[in-house]
């Protein structure tokens, strides 16, 4: 069980988060309302009280930790700038039973092996970090903007792996209201800083829902059984 | 291969170095402990050829680990401010009378300053890296007002003494005096070894460090205190030599094309090599009187790494 309780700060009002174990959750939330800053309160990496099974994150050892929680950031951060994608992949062996070389060729990266990761393009970048998830394999993993920068067919290959259970319980934040729909995941919106919805997709996916968060910018089109949800640029 | 022929070659260049000057040394006399090539050899040149060695050393791995950890590729112990506040320590050491105390002080000078340093850090957003310079670049100009107090204080010899260290110079007597330096320095390539593998981790980002369980503050704290430690022994016994902490780094990653930590210890080697090039060039290049070693670093050094810079574009 992931929690958070009565948690202020300048960006983030009145916090109580709780998350039963292997409960996978969306968050959606408009730009600013506090998404990441939540995120990285609950992965420890901002210092804060978060709860883990009852145990302050901050007082786990470093290997404990590491089997329970993960963060995959919006964008890859690296400093050095010879550090190989294969290399990079290496740091997060940890949990996985996954052999690497076989994760590289289905996400089809295996031209990129030996290339620096600053100078791969944002779309194998994020790649590169959804890989980094699946060897790291903690037990509840976040994921920020997964598919923010990815073309069509890989963001579809990313959601078909997203939904499999090659990783354990996710958190997924995220503005593509597609993805968040069929995932199925419980749902959790932010405004400005506060939690103002959670509850099963179920009940967030409803036509009044959406016109109450969205206004008129979205559209669900029901495809029989499926619904699908359209983005309207023109009224 | 190559890079092992490289070492040897480099490693019988250093050996031979004690051997030119401006007496040479006929190396058959060396047998002979009262002749004056020997004295000259073990008492003088040889002491300088080390010194220069491990200080080359201290400060190219030092810089390389400032540069990884505050993430920031302008930043070494010289840039930031703890080679000045070594040799600070050392000016108040001789203004005040502790002449005994000078490696102390010049340590204590220099840790002083990443203890300023790592709490700005700790208080800065990852992103804010250019702050940090900022800060030693503020720090190097408080620092030096305190030098022109001690300056104003301290009688004309021992004016002339600062002054004098300030502009470096590998110039040491007797064969014991190297121990400390070589002590530091081994220990500095032995810690940096040992934590290789958060540092790799470090090289990326403080976040995915922490996410793979690496105690950040714990490492980056042992990691800056043994720089410091070892920076601060060398600055007092040499004064401050700048420019290898920065270029050898920078140098020896575009040859290689690797990662920093797979670097430690091309980066010493060759920060060694280069001191002791330029101590040699220092030391035959003048008729009469030697160039202070700083100078030389600074002539070779700043056209090559100016010449990198716009290489690189």
């Amino acid at each position: 069980m992931l929690q958070l309780k009565n948690y202020n700060s300048s960006i983030l009002k009145n916090i109580n988060f709780q998350l039963k174990a292997e409960q996978n959750l969306i968050i959606l939330g408009s730009n600013g309302a506090g998404k990441s800053t939540l995120a990285r309160l609950l992965c420890g990496i901002t210092p804060a009280p978060t709860l883990l099974n009852n145990q302050y994150l901050s007082k786990m050892n470093p290997t404990q930790r590491t089997k329970e929680i993960n963060y995959i950031p919006p964008k890859l951060e690296i400093f050095d700038e010879y550090i190989t994608l294969n290399e990079y992949l290496d740091l997060s062996r940890l949990y996985s039973l996954l052999e690497p070389n076989n994760l590289i060729k289905l996400l089809e990266l295996e031209k990129l092996k030996g290339k620096p990761c600053q100078e791969l393009s944002s779309g194998e970048q994020q790649l590169t970090m959804i890989a980094t998830a699946i060897l790291h394999n903690a037990k509840i993993t976040i994921f920020d903007e997964p598919t923010a920068n990815l073309d069509p067919k890989k963001s579809r290959d990313i959601f078909s792996l997203l939904k499999s259970n090659i990783c354990q319980t996710k958190i997924i934040i995220t503005h593509d209201l597609n993805l968040a729909c069929h995932l199925g995941y419980d749902v959790m919106f932010m405004k400005e800083g506060k939690i103002d919805f959670f509850d099963s997709s179920e009940a967030f996916f409803t036509e009044s829902n959406l016109d109450h968060y969205f206004g008129s910018s979205v559209k669900i089109i029901e495809e029989g059984n499926r619904s699908t949800i359209t983005i309207k640029l023109t009224n | 291969m190559i890079t092992k022929i490289l070492y040897l070659l480099i490693s019988i260049l250093i050996l031979l170095a004690p051997f030119y000057g401006q007496i040479h040394i006929d190396p058959y006399q060396l047998s002979t402990v009262k002749s004056i090539d020997f004295k000259l050899f073990w008492e003088i040149r040889l002491p300088r050829v080390i010194v220069a060695f491990f200080a080359g050393a201290i400060l190219a791995l030092g810089g390389v680990i400032f540069q990884s950890l505050f993430k920031n590729p302008m930043s070494t112990p010289y840039t930031l401010g703890v080679a000045t506040g070594s040799t600070l320590g050392v000016a108040f050491a001789i203004v005040f009378g502790f002449h005994s105390l000078v490696a102390l002080f010049g340590f204590l000078g220099a840790l002083m300053t990443v203890v300023v340093l790592f709490t700005v850090t700790l208080r800065l957003k990852s992103y804010e890296t250019n702050a940090l310079l900022l800060v030693g670049i503020a720090l190097a100009f408080f620092y030096n007002a305190s030098l022109m107090i001690l300056f104003s204080l301290s009688s004309e010899s021992q004016s002339f003494e600062i002054i004098r260290f300030t502009m470096g110079s590998v110039d040491v007597v007797g064969l014991s005096k190297t121990l400390p330096i070589v002590t530091a320095s081994t220990l500095l390539l032995f810690v940096t070894y040992w934590y290789r593998k958060d540092l790799k981790l470090l090289l990326t980002s403080n976040d995915y460090a922490y996410l793979k369980g690496v105690e950040v503050k714990k490492v980056n704290t042992i990691l800056l205190v043994s720089v410091s430690i070892a920076v601060g022994v060398s600055v007092s016994l040499t004064g401050p030599i700048g420019f290898v902490g920065l270029i050898t780094p920078h140098i020896i990653k575009k040859i290689y094309q690797k990662s920093a930590e797979q670097l430690i210890f091309p980066i010493f080697f060759y920060g060694g090599f280069f001191l002791v090039l330029s101590d040699f060039v220092a030391r035959n290049i003048g008729s009469n009187s030697e160039i202070p070693i700083g100078i030389v670093t600074a002539f070779i050094g700043a056209p090559f790494f100016i010449y990198l810079i716009i290489g690189k574009r």
